[in-house]
């Protein structure tokens, strides 16, 4: 079995061991890097500098929220707002993959240059099992590049240290009620964010589209949870799908985009299910995309698809 | 404490076979394919499970030393997907594109009692991710299981501790996968020296 207590104890005194002076956290304010970063605060103390990046694909609210996290879990911490590069870098860019390692890169750029700044020579990052075997290598196959491992550019000059290699999210969830993190239950968010919702480009207005929509899915599907009108699914959000269609709203012709509903059951991300959400939920999401959106969104569909065949993202 | 290793074939679940067996106690490490049999004896191993693999690994690749410990050792040894699919060809058997690949939910259906098997329902859920499959089983093996789409979703050898299995039981989706793999620990320990 896995013993979160004994895995607390032998992963401070290893990173004791392994970080020679500063070093420096991604820190999303998800699971991962919140367990990453109290197990190093731990280990190095006041040696730690927390670096949250807003890409600018992030959630409603989010980056506030993490700078508040980091700000009660008593880090040193640097908040860079580089949504502006980020839309500039990603202009014209429809293929996933490029998405991916364009935001990769980006982030290792912007750690470089705090890194420098700060005279850090640690990345400490929150990369878990799935991120390295979905990103591929040697015999493996890769199935999609994770920011964390298959986005890294090759000539990258920080050392890595990744505590929770080899842990999947149920096991870092163990770990971080054992540290008594209040993040322990957040769902996942991937480190590309929202770009990795939309279908092909990822512009600042179609963000603001998946964000909205996202942030609907989000509040109706905890809000049902809390009613105990479902179970409350392993991840849950929206896709914009940038395919129109026609519509029609108050006697005029609609012509729109399409959005997604996904929510998946998993332990480890490794396999899904898709959740069965009741129709008066999905109901009720359906209504207010399309009203809150209306200029934008006419049509939405709910995603079916376990993993395999899919993955739980759709890009 | 009985001591497994996994041979990775680069399947995506190789890492989930490790701690499948890491849950049930057993002491074990991933290992690359390429590793020298002697090594795996020297280590003292009591058993192997072969991982799946890459695309199409199964179908024509030498799978690194797997040949090697499916000739030479007498511990149990369990391959799954593309492990399976190299066993089958060891052997003597015929592994093709699969007319209907499966990719997750699928029922298999069990055939005969069998120890791998021990407190598994007749019928259940597993979960698959395969392009190929074993579509002549050899001579030396039984036919252990099938689901709608393909025949042979498990087989066993005659005279020997080898099993194959088309589908994943590492992963959580697959309703008995666990109790699978404890079977398969419990058949590594009766074998220990």
């Amino acid at each position: 079995m896995f013993h979160p207590e004994k895995f607390i104890e032998k992963t401070i005194a290893s990173l004791q061991q392994d970080i020679k002076g500063k070093a420096l956290i991604a820190f999303s304010g998800g699971v991962d890097s919140t367990v990453c970063a109290a197990l190093v605060n731990r280990a190095i103390g006041e040696r730690l500098i927390a670096v949250h990046v807003n890409t600018g694909y992030m959630r409603k609210n989010e980056s506030e929220q993490v700078q508040q996290m980091m700000k009660d879990l008593g880090l040193h911490a640097r908040y860079v707002d580089a949504s502006k590069e980020y839309y500039t870098a990603l202009k014209g860019v429809e293929d996933p993959e490029k998405k991916r390692k364009i935001i990769g890169e980006k982030f290792i750029r912007i750690f470089e240059k705090v890194a420098k700044e700060e005279h850090v020579k640690y990345l400490v990052q929150g990369t878990i099992a799935p991120d390295w075997i979905e990103s591929g290598g040697g015999l493996r196959d890769t199935i999609k590049s994770h920011h964390n491992v298959g986005g890294l550019p090759a000539d990258m000059n920080l050392t890595l240290v990744e505590p929770l290699r080899d842990l999947y999210k149920d096991e870092v969830r163990k770990v971080a009620r054992a540290l008594k993190l209040t993040v322990s239950e957040r769902q996942p968010f991937p480190g590309p964010g929202l770009a990795i919702r939309i279908i092909g480009e990822a512009t600042p207005e179609r963000t603001r589209l998946v964000r909205d929509a996202c942030d609907i899915v989000e509040t109706e599907i905890e809000e049902a949870v809390k009613k105990g009108l479902m179970e409350r699914p392993w991840q849950y959000f929206a896709v914009l799908i940038p395919i129109k269609t026609v519509g029609v709203h108050g006697d005029k012709r609609a012509y729109g985009n399409t959005i997604a509903i996904r929510a998946v059951q998993s332990v480890d991300a490794m396999t899904c299910h898709y959740s069965t959400i009741p129709h008066e939920v999905l109901d009720t999401i359906s209504t207010k995309i399309t009203n809150v959106l209306k200029e934008n969104v006419n049509r939405i569909v709910y995603d079916v698809t376990n993993k395999p065949p899919g993955t739980v993202e759709w890009e | 404490m009985v001591r497994i290793y996994v041979i990775d074939n680069g399947g995506q679940w190789t890492h989930r076979e490790w701690r499948t067996l890491r849950d049930l106690e057993v002491e074990t490490q991933i290992v690359p394919n390429t590793t020298p049999l002697k090594h795996l004896l020297d280590e003292k191993v009591q058993g192997l499970v072969l991982s799946g693999g890459a695309p199409r690994i199964g179908l024509d690749s030498p799978l690194g030393n797997c040949a090697e410990y499916l000739e030479k050792t007498r511990f149990p040894i369990l391959g799954i997907c593309a492990g399976h699919q190299f066993m089958a060809r060891y052997f003597g058997g015929t592994v093709k594109p699969s007319k209907v690949p499966e990719f997750g939910k699928v029922e298999v259906t069990l055939l005969q009692d069998d120890v791998l098997f021990e407190g598994v329902s007749k019928t259940s859920i597993v979960w698959e991710s395969h392009n190929d499959e074993v579509t002549k089983i050899p001579k030396e093996f039984q036919t252990l299981a099938k689901s709608e789409n393909c025949n042979i979703q498990a087989m066993h050898h005659t005279s020997k501790p080898f099993y194959g299995l088309q589908f994943h039981p590492e992963v959580e989706h697959t309703e008995y996968g666990e109790q699978i793999f404890s079977n398969f620990v419990k058949l590594c320990e009766e074998h220990a020296p």
